[in-house]
């Protein structure tokens, strides 16, 4: 079965054009930091949010009236990959289009919020308004309702590798010949809680940069937004492989179920391939599946610009990926250390017209993606 | 490149084992037995302190079914959701063992939210946080399912979906899918939740929630009544079923699932989204609608869920089949709810006999509906429907029939 990318779009701390970010992407650029306070603890973290001229072509909706963060993302990258395959809404109206939203830690500002009331004062004082918008799928719902989907809705949770499993979802809903379009989306919030949940869990750094591939890992810098992937029967870049993913029970066994993924979906010796180091155990275990698996090949790491998007970060690969396949660009590699000092390194892999995603998510699951140039 | 039709093949699927923790009882046997002396599982909520709410009760799962099955201090360490998923894919699998699945779709609506709870009350309150790391790593939605796979040693890819209170029927569903479009030969497909006080509370501010009986349907019904509990049907295609000579205990034969775009919590009056969802149910199945001879219903008990679920049922099925809700019995279990409820249906495809609508008296004026009133019914059941809607208007449906060779 075929399936392509026909279109994407993004909501990044760098920005939430296509060209925008992808030309900071390409010069190394960083987003600016920001400090979340964590007013229990009087204590703050460093996080890359979206700026809020990120969301300025967002289309008023009664829908976004009360809505989180994680949905105004969700939408708008949506409604940007519909723009970017040229997809009007009368052109949709005759069409079967589904939704998958893949999610991590969801919507948290507002469930933070509806929580610290029952703590606070009592389950008198819980707010009927926020609660709906706690709920996993509630941007899913919302993006639904502005694009007028009333078909196959699904959300799908996971941890940072959930993107790469919400684009298996979508290609299991299209081997049903009836859905000619499948729109994938994954958003994200940044928050004081998850950076503390993050901090205990020793994943996170004080201060940037992210330093891939460092020994020690240095740990990660949690950022925030949303990517989405539109897949269709065409387009300039096919899936060409998935693996639905495969779970560790422990660390030390990542880069084992990493490097199986990677066969899984076919990954040449010398293959191109966007990983998700992030400047935790993930780098290390990446680069020993890339030792196995792909011995000559390159593994680029975006994280290091972007920081950790958890469920948007495996997104925001996938549409890396598909920039550097159809613009024979890509910023420099990371990993070996090598191939950094090979400048036209990026032409000749993209000319090669395929590439693998691959994510390793912070809580035991991995996953794989196969693209090449249609 | 284009898109290649030829390859979509529509294999049959066979549903080889089931296994369930709910209100109703730890395991089939004493889910059935539930089921047929119309057994009411709610009472006070004694997890969480509720003197606030409004609606002071629940449906739990007894305390051993939240327990592990195993000793050890990684066992210990689980949320009950992963320990009751543990317990239903224990039984499922129990006298399946030769069932290993290329796939699992669970669902669930929040997972291993009480650690959450746990580790915010802690940080707020400044309390000991010794504690945090475990509830970190084991609140996510997510870990219930990759706990219970990792018990058994399976080592299948898993996609966790999180379509609100249709969760579990969506995760049957799209099984179903995987299966009958031949990308996949077996799946383990259920759903999980466990109560905690973010959502109690959340249903009781939105006054969904009852503090009288949970009445389906009724004329009295003033709302819903939450539950917990976990299920897992193995679902195999049906020639490799046979040919491994696997007991198989029904078919699953149609799914439909439809988005109603009318508000993020209310349905549309009208029905519509429940209907289609039905409506593609059967034809996926390939069946009229007078071939159902039972449709376990959502049926929460709030007016807007059950009066739009009538409306679309009296609509599609003019023949009138028995319907019921055994969220009446056993509360609604949110993620878990589909699949326990398929379970329900497999039990009285299995063993002919129409599980009871508890607390019943007489029906709304807007439900035009053969419930199936306080008691079970003796009946063969050849083909059942069961129904799940959810928040964000996400609305599934599918269809059970016994199996025939």
């Amino acid at each position: 079965m075929n399936v392509c990318i026909a279109g994407v779009g993004w909501v990044t701390p760098l920005g939430s054009t296509i060209e925008e970010v992808w030309n900071q992407l390409l010069a190394g650029n960083i987003p600016p930091i920001a400090e979340v306070s964590d007013p229990l603890g009087n204590k703050s973290y460093p996080a890359y949010q979206v700026p809020p001229s990120a969301l300025r072509n967002l289309p008023p909706h009664p829908r976004l009236r009360r809505a989180s963060a994680i949905s105004r993302f969700a939408a708008a990258a949506g409604l940007a990959a519909l723009t970017d395959a040229n997809l009007t809404n009368e052109h949709l109206q005759s069409k079967q289009l589904a939704l998958v939203f893949a999610v991590a830690n969801g919507g948290v500002i507002y469930t933070k919020r509806f929580y610290r009331d029952i703590v606070d004062s009592g389950a008198g004082s819980a707010s009927p308004l926020l609660f709906p918008e706690t709920v996993f799928n509630a941007a899913a719902s919302h993006v639904a309702a502005i694009i007028g989907l009333n078909g196959t809705c699904y959300t799908v949770v996971g941890d940072g590798s959930v993107g790469l499993t919400g684009i298996q979802m979508a290609e299991d809903v299209m081997s049903d010949p009836s859905v000619d379009y499948c729109l994938v989306i994954a958003a994200e919030e940044a928050d004081w809680l998850l950076c503390d949940a993050y901090q205990k869990w020793r994943l996170l750094r004080r201060q940037p940069p992210i330093e891939v591939f460092a020994s020690p890992a240095g740990g990660t810098i949690l950022s925030e937004g949303a990517g989405a992937v539109l897949l269709a029967r065409t387009g300039p870049v096919q899936v060409a492989a998935t693996s639905a993913g495969a779970y560790f029970a422990r660390r030390e066994k990542a880069g084992t179920v990493l490097a199986r993924v990677l066969e899984k979906v076919g990954t040449s010796e010398n293959a191109m391939v966007i990983g998700s180091a992030n400047g935790t155990f993930v780098d290390a275990a990446e680069s020993s599946a890339m030792d196995k698996v792909a011995p000559s090949g390159v593994l680029y790491a975006i994280k290091g610009s972007l920081g950790e998007g958890v469920a948007a970060g495996a997104l925001w690969q996938v549409i890396a990926g598909v920039r550097a396949l159809t613009t024979a660009q890509m910023p420099q590699p990371q990993y070996p250390k090598r191939a950094a000092a090979d400048r036209s390194l990026a032409k000749k892999l993209t000319d090669r017209g395929e590439l693998t995603v691959l994510s390793c998510g912070l809580n035991q699951h991995a996953g794989a993606v196969r693209l090449r140039r249609a | 490149m284009t898109f290649n039709a030829a390859n979509v093949t529509n294999k049959r699927v066979a549903v080889v084992a089931a296994g369930v923790i709910s209100p109703l009882g730890l395991g089939l046997a004493e889910t059935l037995e539930s089921l047929r002396t119309a057994r009411d599982c709610v009472g006070p909520v004694t997890r969480f302190d509720v003197q606030a709410c409004r609606c002071q009760t629940a449906a739990q799962v007894r305390d051993e079914g939240l327990q592990p099955i195993t000793n050890g201090s990684r066992a210990r360490r689980l949320h009950p959701a992963s320990n009751m998923m543990i317990r239903a894919l224990h039984e499922a699998l129990d006298e399946n063992q030769n069932f290993h699945p290329d796939l699992a779709v669970i669902g669930t609506t929040s997972g291993g939210m009480s650690f959450g709870e746990q580790y915010y009350r802690a940080l707020s309150t400044r309390a000991p946080l010794q504690r945090a790391p475990r509830w970190i790593a084991n609140y996510s939605p997510q870990k219930p399912a990759v706990d219970a796979l990792e018990a058994f040693g399976l080592e299948c890819p898993c996609q966790i979906i999180a379509n609100a209170c249709a969760s579990g029927t969506n995760a049957i569903g799209h099984a179903f899918h995987c299966i009958r479009s031949g990308k996949y030969r077996r799946v383990l497909a259920g759903g999980y939740d466990a109560l905690c006080e973010l959502v109690f509370v959340g249903f009781d501010s939105l006054q969904a929630a009852t503090p009288d009986k949970c009445r389906p349907f009724d004329a009295d019904r003033t709302g819903m009544v939450l539950g917990e509990g976990a299920a897992v049907l193995a679902l195999e295609e049906w020639n490799s079923a046979q040919d491994r000579g696997a007991n198989i205990l029904a078919e699953i034969t149609g799914y439909g699932i439809s988005t109603d775009n009318h508000h993020l919590t209310q349905p549309n009056p009208s029905g519509i989204g429940p209907r289609d969802a039905m409506e593609q149910a059967l034809r996926t199945a390939g069946i009229d609608e007078s071939m159902v001879d039972y449709i376990n219903a959502h049926g929460t008990a709030t007016k807007f869920n059950d009066s739009a679920e009538a409306k679309a049922i009296r609509e599609l099925f003019p023949s009138g089949p028995p319907v019921s809700s055994t969220k009446s019995m056993m509360g609604h279990s949110l993620g878990a709810a589909g699949a326990i409820e398929a379970v329900v249906c497999l039990l009285a495809i299995q063993h002919s006999f129409l599980p009871p609508n508890i607390n019943f008296t007489r029906a709304g004026e807007d439900v035009d509906l053969d419930i199936v009133a306080n008691q079970p019914r003796s009946s063969a059941v050849r083909t059942a429907v069961s129904n799940s809607f959810g928040f964000g208007g996400t609305n599934a449906s599918i269809v059970l029939q016994t199996a025939r060779s």
